[in-house]
């Protein structure tokens, strides 16, 4: 397989159960499937039910899938380790998705912990650009010296280390200067700094050439705090902060939206006519904006009226405080409620069950709660008129 | 002087801008803020000792950091200055301009610094959104800022298959042209030949709106300076000054359904242009301008307005990018610089419209800069429920 951003398909599958929070899995019951195109792609099924995870690897066809993503491995594992944007690869089209969205924007989630890569390959270099920061001036008090690393093979390089005045640097090239050389295969540099291998016995068996003032060798492994893989790894640590705010709210509706609930209760839709220009305006409005005068006429329109347009809406936003998502397709119509004028459509959703019937020019009537309390729930939703 | 009401002429004399992105961790608000400050004073090669007044504009409600001038005060270095908060929904940016315009132009101030910016992924931009609405009423059946009836209408105006192609086509346009832009936000790579498969695969979001149409949400700031002819004049040694011919906010009621009733009213689009050309004696906009940074939300929107702002009828819009007159080398080119479906980050996204075009008038654009001499530039800002703002920036001070 194919490795990417330093990871494999199967290290992020079979990672999965390690990472899996039965805590995040509480009530759900869902099959996340994944059809990754290509050579070095594939196929998984990731089961939850009841707090419990399955990983399948699948050949053949993926069966009884809540919802599929469809994607490349490359794109997959950048999303997967935050290297490439997830809604760019969704809004590009390199991430598609069948099935329920909902499932992986809220649920996804909570279900797993983050993904890390396995540690990747030390070099010779990872090495040398931590020497500085893990120097130990206090160690290394009166010391005046220059180390040459003549490291060979695959991923090796020359470097000399200067220390002097109790500061460290390190500049590329062997300093003509040095007080000492040690030379070594790439392999043998990291073995010995990640404690892999033994000093003594590398030098004793010739895998370490020193040159010059041994003494200075011995003294440089004292100088140093030890190499960490972490060093490297987690070079700065970017922190950000999590608030939910949650804020109770209370709106003084005035007389005139009062009257429109007051109607509401009765079944009824009141609109403000202007006494210039005799728009009427739902919900009612004290002012009319056009002709800047007070309307205080109050008109009943429709129950029933002509829809002008219709938004389906197939991607609901999550509120904001609660993390609900509406149940999608939902769709928004606009109105022209029996007598009201005609530039002044009225918006609220149709029935759900008439979305795929509903079209421009059709007739619909408000459906009501039962128990209307002068709310903008009591008012459930339009249908159409037959 | 067009606007007779002018007192006295105003240039822009500085712009700084940030990269765009989703992905802004590596600053806070203030420290994103400060970056787009030093560039423009870079810009224009002064320092705050030269501003006498800050102008700070972003939509707080997005972040949920109120007073949020005063928390990216060591940002816009408006310690100890006179400032001014503008908040104006997605017009924010286009009315910081509007509104330094009027400032200078009256005499207040010579110099103005003036700072636009979003940082969306630090709130929750449709929860914000649906808090603007009437909560009395309208606010339970908000949907942020999504439609599909401008899709709907064009539909049925223009057929289902030519309308597609024809916001299709507008959506790759300006992907191309934001490919050029080395600090737009999204910067896909579409090519023409990827139509059809768009068309039909990108996710439905509303009705015929679909994902790949809609504007990004985007983090960054853009900063203008602003000065009066005379001290313009003598700051400006390395770039010319750029003038503010003359600008135009329309607004409208709060609320969406009259927009869409059996009769439709004119839209603020081209109330806004009829205006503002009569007044400038402009009678074929396409003729005279040489680029047009338009705040387009979707490429429905972008598409549909481009017939209001133009003064354009049926289907000449259509037609005009069909034949490529929006394109770089076309008649008139519209958002080199990728536009807002590329880029939206919403305080600075009107701002950018003019700064972008300002640029194009310098000749500073980078590799978005048009090949021809621009001279004329038209700007516009869009916000809440469909009101605008537009502004005429010119090259030579000879009107």
């Amino acid at each position: 397989m194919t490795e990417y951003y330093g990871s494999k398909l199967e290290d992020i599958f079979n990672s999965m159960e390690d990472r899996f929070r039965p805590e995040g899995a509480e009530g759900v019951d869902a099959i996340f499937c994944y059809d990754i195109a290509g050579e070095d792609g594939g196929k998984w099924q990731v089961s939850v039910k009841d707090k419990e995870l399955r990983v399948e690897k699948v050949e053949g066809n993926l069966k009884g899938c809540s919802v599929t993503i469809i994607t490349d491995p490359e794109t997959f594992i950048g999303v997967t380790l935050g290297k490439i944007d997830a809604g760019e690869a969704f809004s590009s089209g390199k991430i598609k998705v069948d099935g329920d969205i909902g499932l992986l924007t809220n649920i996804l989630p909570k279900l797993f912990t983050k993904y890390t890569p396995p540690a990747k390959d030390v070099t010779s270099k990872d090495i040398i650009d931590t020497v500085v920061e893990r120097f130990r001036a206090d160690k290394a008090e009166g010391i005046d010296i220059v180390i040459g690393y003549d490291i060979t093979g695959e991923g090796g390089g020359k470097w000399s280390v200067i220390v002097k005045d109790g500061y460290c640097s390190v500049k590329e090239g062997l300093d003509p200067n040095c007080t000492v050389t040690m030379q070594m295969d790439a392999k043998v540099f990291v073995g010995l700094n990640l404690g892999l291998i033994d000093g003594t016995a590398a030098f004793t068996s010739g895998k370490v050439k020193i040159e010059g003032d041994m003494g200075a060798a011995a003294l440089s492994a004292g100088m140093f705090e030890r190499f960490k893989v972490g060093v490297i790894e987690g070079a700065e640590e970017l922190i950000s902060l999590k608030c939910l705010p949650s804020i109770d709210q209370r709106f003084a509706t005035g007389p005139v939206m009062g009257k429109w609930f007051d109607g509401l209760k009765e079944k009824k839709f009141y609109a403000t006519k202007c006494p210039v220009c005799g728009r009427t305006q739902i919900p009612p409005r004290e002012i009319c904006a056009l002709c800047r005068v007070r309307c205080t006429d109050f008109v009943e329109l429709g129950p029933k009226g002509t829809v002008t347009l219709i938004d389906d809406v197939y991607y609901a936003s999550p509120d904001p405080l609660t993390g609900e998502v509406r149940e999608t397709p939902y769709a928004g119509v606009y109105i022209v409620l029996d007598g009201a004028s005609e530039e002044e459509a009225f918006a609220h959703e149709i029935k759900k069950e008439d979305i795929d019937r509903i079209k421009p020019g059709m007739r619909v009537r408000p459906v009501w709660a039962e128990k209307r309390v002068g709310s903008y729930k009591d008012l459930l939703y339009f249908e159409i008129d037959e | 002087m067009a606007n007779k009401k002018k007192n006295r002429n105003v240039a822009i004399i500085g712009i700084g801008q940030t990269e765009y992105s989703s992905h802004k961790e590596h600053q806070n608000q203030a420290e994103m803020v400060n970056e787009a400050v030093r560039r423009a004073l870079d810009d224009a090669r002064i320092t705050m000792d030269d501003v006498d007044c800050v102008m700070h504009g972003n939509m707080e409600l997005f972040e949920m950091v109120y007073q949020p001038d005063l928390w990216h005060e060591i940002g816009t270095g408006a310690y100890g200055k006179e400032e001014i908060r503008i908040t104006t929904g997605g017009t924010t940016g286009a009315s910081l301009v509007c509104a330094a315009d009027n400032l200078v132009a009256s005499g207040m101030y010579d110099v103005i610094l003036a700072v636009g910016l979003e940082k969306l992924q630090e709130g929750h931009t449709t929860g914000g959104i649906t808090n603007m609405a009437d909560p009395l009423w309208f606010r339970h059946l908000q949907t942020g800022a999504l439609t599909g009836t401008t899709a709907q209408e064009m539909i049925e105006e223009f057929g289902e298959d030519r309308a597609k192609r024809a916001a299709m086509k507008y959506r790759i346009m300006m992907d191309k042209h934001a490919c050029l832009n080395p600090r737009a936000h999204r910067r896909f790579g579409l090519e023409y030949d990827q139509m059809d498969d768009l068309m039909n695969t990108s996710p439905k979001l509303v009705g015929e709106l679909r994902l790949i149409h809609m504007c990004s949400q985007s983090d960054g700031a853009c900063v203008m300076v602003f000065a009066s002819e005379e001290k313009a004049k003598k700051l400006c040694k390395h770039h010319p000054p750029v003038w503010i011919r003359d600008h135009i906010t329309v607004h409208r009621e709060e609320t969406l359904p009259n927009l869409f009733g059996f009769k439709k009213p004119e839209m603020t689009q081209r109330y806004a242009a009829r205006k503002l050309f009569e007044r400038n004696g402009i009678k074929d906009p396409v003729e005279y301008f040489d680029v047009f940074e338009m705040y387009d939300p979707s490429a429905w929107w972008g598409l549909d307005w481009l017939r209001e702002f133009l003064l354009l009828k049926g289907d000449e819009h259509i037609k005009m990018l069909e034949e490529g007159e929006f394109d770089l080398d076309g008649k008139l080119p519209v958002n080199p610089s990728g536009g807002v479906t590329a880029t939206n980050p919403i305080g600075a996204t009107a701002m950018l419209r003019p700064a972008e075009a300002a640029l194009q008038i310098r000749g500073d654009a980078g590799e978005h800069q048009l090949e021809r001499n621009v001279r004329h530039a038209l700007a516009s800002g869009f916000g809440g429920t469909f009101w605008t703002v537009l502004i005429m920036l010119e090259k030579d001070l000879n009107w």
